[in-house]
């Protein structure tokens, strides 16, 4: 056994990380949504491979638990896409993380998710991904607040309304 | 009561990894069934635990997530902390009732206040070693000491990187520091340093200079311990009964050589133990220094053994030189005519058609070396016109350039351009074509020529 390197990808994060997700389900419930066993056990499944794909690693439930919180409440969710759902946030939150350079906080990051899910994006996960994750990126990155929006967009918005 | 029998240990200290002690312990009680799966289990979640609580207390709750690198340092750092712990139990079998009684995180505290106590002391021992820092003229002592272990104590983080040492540690030990890391390795680091230091301040540094010299004229910028030397100079001088202050056994060759011709490995060990008794008799030598000597002993010894089997025993007792007191011949290249004159010459030697009169050119517009030499890179001059040019000069000037271009070097090429090359080459050639008499005189020469 190699003691010196705690096996990250083994059985013993996964399990806690499992039974924080599955804790969730009692918060969840009064939406209708619920989530099984296995249903949680694949959520962590993609958490870990998103982890590894940025090289991060994270410990417990990590963020899983928060996100579901955030998002369980969404117009968009139902029992119908939300297993899918949550999967294709989990991803875009640590591709997130990686793009904005650790410059937001979880929280801060997940809220903004949320706004753009259910405001601009309408329930749009492409929408989501792609320009609101890159709105953002680069607002950090230029020191922006992470909501700013051009003065050409927001006329363009002004006008649609 | 002590009886005088020891207990009967089942985990063996040297079977122990100094740098990931407790990594290594583990190991051993897994191979000697001291502790069980369960146990086992147990230690690692609570690791697992600890690790977490950290990387929390690092991003204090701004992310959940860090880097893999990150995390996999900070675990580093956290198991060298509980193995810094560990390892002040008086042995491994205690540390392993240690680590089935007590949590991992109780280990790390009890660790992390062995660190600040280990930090503490070292910090002291290094301040008290630069009051008192002898004048060793090695770049590598000074650096090593001012520079590096300053490094150290500024990068050090014993919260999140514990077992990083930062600096590379250069100025080698006369005693190899064993196996360690993090504080631990600076600590006895330190405490080496510190105790080769305190016997070098019993001796004048201009002493020790020349001894040194005597070693290797650039000893300053050699990678070398000069301890070492200094002790062996004093026990050669116990042994050739002169004042072991003045770190000089000139004239004492075949004495000492004798001394030591015909002996058992063994009695040449003798002698030099009882050579370094007397050396703390005369010097009242404090006990932690005495201890340090001691422990050296065996490699200094098999280095006597080694040079009187070769009989080159003056490869290990070296007579001081005195650089200072050899002659010196100061050579100036001279003063560089005005930039827009030098370009008229410049033009005038391009213009020749014929090398004679290039040469004529330089014969009558250049007075200085400095000059002579500027013409010789900048005037793209051939092999014919280059030679005569170099046989205008008399042995100073060919001595200086010679210097300059360091002729005698295997290596001297390295880091020249393509026409400092092609000059060192009509040099070499040149000088190899002249009588060996006056081949001599320049080789003289390049060794005690200074340029002003």
């Amino acid at each position: 056994m190699e003691f010196s390197l705690i096996p990250f990808s083994s059985g013993m994060i996964q399990k806690q990380a499992i039974d924080e997700v599955v804790r969730c389900n009692d918060y969840t419930k009064r939406f209708g949504i619920m989530l099984t066993q296995e249903q949680a056990a694949e959520l962590v499944e993609t958490r870990f491979l998103a982890l590894s794909g940025t090289g991060r690693i994270e410990f417990g439930g990590g963020v899983i638990d928060r996100i579901i919180k955030a998002f369980c409440d969404s117009p968009y969710i139902s029992k119908h896409n939300y297993t899918q759902t949550l999967h294709d946030l989990i991803e875009i939150f640590y591709h997130a993380k990686n793009e904005t350079a650790d410059l937001i906080s979880d929280d801060d990051l997940i809220k903004f998710m949320n706004r753009a899910f259910d405001g601009v994006c309408q329930g749009s996960l492409d929408l989501l991904a792609g320009s609101e994750i890159f709105r953002l990126a680069n607002n950090l990155r230029f020191g922006l607040p992470a909501d700013y929006v051009e003065d050409e967009l927001l006329e363009e918005a002004e006008e649609d309304e | 009561m002590n009886n005088g029998l020891d207990k009967i240990r089942i985990i063996e200290p040297g079977a122990l990894d100094g740098e990931f002690y407790f990594q290594s312990l583990i190991e051993q009680a897994q191979i000697k069934e001291l502790l069980n799966e369960a146990e086992i289990e147990r230690l690692q979640y609570e690791c697992l635990a600890l690790l977490a609580k950290k990387a929390e207390r690092y991003n204090s709750g701004f992310s959940s997530s860090l880097r893999v690198e990150k995390a996999q340092s900070m675990m580093a750092s956290g198991l060298f902390t509980i193995g810094v712990c560990l390892k002040t139990y008086p042995s491994p079998d205690d540390a392993i009732t240690a680590l089935k009684s007590e949590t991992v995180d109780d280990l790390y505290q009890k660790g992390r206040e062995r660190i600040d106590t280990l930090l503490t002391s070292a910090k002291m021992l290094y301040q008290n070693l630069l009051r008192n820092l002898a004048e060793i003229k090695n770049v590598f002592y000074r650096a090593t000491i001012e520079g590096g272990i300053k490094g150290f104590f500024k990068l050090y983080d014993p919260d999140y990187s514990a077992q990083e040492i930062h600096i590379t540690a250069d100025y080698p030990t006369c005693l190899a520091v064993p196996k360690l890391t993090g504080i631990e390795f600076i600590t006895a680091y330190l405490n080496r340093l510190y105790l080769e230091n305190l016997f070098c301040l019993i001796f004048a540094p201009e002493d020790i200079h020349h001894l040194m010299c005597g070693y290797n004229g650039e000893y300053e910028e050699l990678l070398i311990n000069v301890f070492e030397q200094v002790f062996i100079a004093a026990i050669g001088c116990v042994l050739a009964g002169t004042d072991p202050r003045r770190l000089d056994v000139s004239g004492s060759e075949m004495l000492l050589y004798r001394q030591f011709e015909g002996l058992s490995d063994r009695d040449i060990s003798e002698l030099i133990q009882t050579a370094a008794q007397k050396l703390d008799r005369i010097f009242n030598l404090s006990p932690q220094l005495y201890g340090y000597i001691k422990s050296c002993l065996p490699s200094i010894t098999d280095k006597v053994k080694s040079a009187t089997d070769r009989k080159q025993l003056d490869k290990v007792f070296f007579n001081p030189d005195y650089p200072n007191e050899k002659p010196e011949l100061l050579y100036s290249f001279g003063e560089k005519m005005p930039d827009a004159q030098y370009r008229k010459v410049l033009e005038e030697i391009d213009l020749c058609r014929f090398s004679q009169d290039k040469i004529a050119v330089i014969r009558e517009s250049v007075h200085s070396l400095a000059d002579m030499e500027d013409i010789l890179l900048d005037a793209e001059l051939t092999h014919e016109e280059v030679m005569p040019v170099l046989g205008s000069l008399g042995l100073p000037e060919l001595a200086a350039l010679s210097k300059r271009y360091q002729l005698q070097a295997e290596i001297g090429e390295f880091g020249l351009s393509e026409q400092e090359q092609n000059i060192r080459e009509y040099l070499k050639e040149h000088i190899t074509g002249m009588p060996q008499k006056q081949r001599e005189a320049i080789e003289q020469m390049v060794k005690v020529i200074r340029e002003e």
